[in-house]
């Protein structure tokens, strides 16, 4: 769920140009957990080519690794997240599903994580501004007791904007995620590290930039984070990215830190998406 | 933006939906009840540290380090009275068994022979009756000066 927001922002951003189906795509095939997804738009948007009407299919990885210090564990976790995406005008869909490597206080396990599916929609757009609406369904696939999923659903309805003009793109992005279950508000995921959102209901949010720097070279920061609307805690968590690649083929690298709310103390990603 | 397209996204993100909702269980409160007068017969001493022995403390044992602990959260130490009642809730939803449900996410399939030791072995199970001990147990205790 990590980064969730930013896969809609970067399709939303896409349209509206004559090479909008290309980069929607780029960013549908991106795994919600890297938080990179934005970073496929980006690629793909500075090239005018291959644009197309119709339905496209995009696939893509990203292998991540963590660290974390928690109230309740220390250790670090590894994994790779496989993705699909389809995109066909203004509407868009897309699933992840990440493997893991956890090792939290001794204790060595695989597994897979919570399934992702998301629906998009960009709702209004021009040349350099776009808004649009996404839902994020999380589904309860990884082990709530080895610490690898929520152990419930998760559903995230949200709202973004972006703006772009000459080299330089701003977006932000808000939204409110709740657990669709029976004792849903009675306790929280914080010790979990693998789990994002970590609290029951919560308030998501992200903000970011990037600057083209070169050809097909971006880079970029933002920040994310959740407020929770009852028991639970703060979550920030700030990255840096830099991005490259060509419209089909797109790869980015993206270091984040864990600044509040203990989701981890620094985490790596490397993505790579095909568009086709 | 056609009706069609429309359909096709709603109908794909409410069929993922749909197939999300259809597992999960959360550990849950046993409702498990003190009997009222207390009878006093489910203590520490002669029931709950025999039964944290028995099946936790190879893990949940405050003298071990992070790496000793083969997955079990800091601060989640049962070798002490103290340290059962700071989370007594969390106890009863994932190993009490009592009139609302019967918890059995505690203890895990495997188990080291040893306290901080390689998981070598099958965890031993409490039995039902245990586990409605502990659950009453914990009731109990909640409410007993200390």
């Amino acid at each position: 769920m990590r980064g969730l927001h930013r896969q809609e922002v970067a399709a939303g951003r896409a349209l509206g140009s004559p090479r909008s189906i290309v980069a929607t795509l780029a960013v549908m095939c991106a795994p919600l957990s890297s938080g990179i997804a934005r970073a496929e738009h980006d690629m793909a948007a500075m090239s005018a080519h291959h644009a197309h009407e119709g339905s496209e299919l995009s696939a893509g990885v990203a292998v991540e690794a963590a660290q974390f210090d928690t109230m309740a564990y220390v250790g670090s976790y590894q994994g790779i997240t496989p993705s699909i995406g389809w995109m066909r005008g203004r509407f868009g869909a897309g699933a992840t599903l990440g493997l893991y490597h956890l090792n939290k206080n001794g204790l060595s396990l695989y597994g897979i994580g919570d399934a992702m599916f998301t629906g998009h929609a960009t709702v209004w757009a021009t040349e350099t501004v776009q808004t649009g609406l996404a839902l994020h369904l999380m589904a309860p696939t990884g082990s709530e007791l080895d610490g690898l999923g929520m152990g419930h659903v998760m559903a995230t309805p949200s709202a973004w904007a972006s703006w772009r003009r000459d080299r330089l793109s701003l977006w932000a992005s808000a939204g409110y995620s709740w657990a669709l279950t029976g004792g849903a508000g009675q306790h929280n995921h914080g010790p979990s590290p693998l789990v994002d959102p970590m609290n029951m209901q919560e308030v998501t949010w992200s903000a970011g930039g990037d600057l083209d720097v070169a050809h097909g070279i971006r880079v970029g920061a933002h920040a994310q984070g959740g407020i929770p609307t009852g028991v639970g805690s703060d979550r920030v968590i700030g990255a840096g990215r830099v991005a490259w690649g060509t419209p089909r083929v797109s790869t980015a690298f993206e270091l984040q830190l864990g600044l509040a709310g203990d989701p981890f103390t620094i985490r790596g990603v490397v993505e790579t998406a095909l568009r086709f | 933006m056609r009706v069609s397209d429309l359909r096709l996204v709603l109908g794909l993100v409410v069929s993922l939906g749909l197939v999300a909702c259809t597992s999960s269980a959360l550990p849950e409160p046993t409702q498990a009840v003190c009997p009222d007068p207390d009878p006093g017969t489910l203590t520490w001493d002669s029931f709950g540290q025999k039964f944290m022995a028995d099946y936790c403390t190879a893990c949940h044992d405050s003298s071990l380090s992070h790496a000793q602990r083969n997955g079990a959260p800091l601060y989640h130490d049962y070798n002490t009275l103290t340290g059962v009642l700071e989370i007594p809730d969390h106890i009863d939803e994932y190993a009490g068994a009592g009139p609302a449900s019967e918890n059995t996410e505690m203890p895990p399939s495997r188990c080291p022979t040893v306290m901080g030791g390689p998981l070598n072995r099958d965890c031993p199970k409490p039995t039902t009756a245990e586990r409605t001990n502990l659950a009453v147990w914990i009731a109990c205790e909640v409410k007993r000066p200390h």
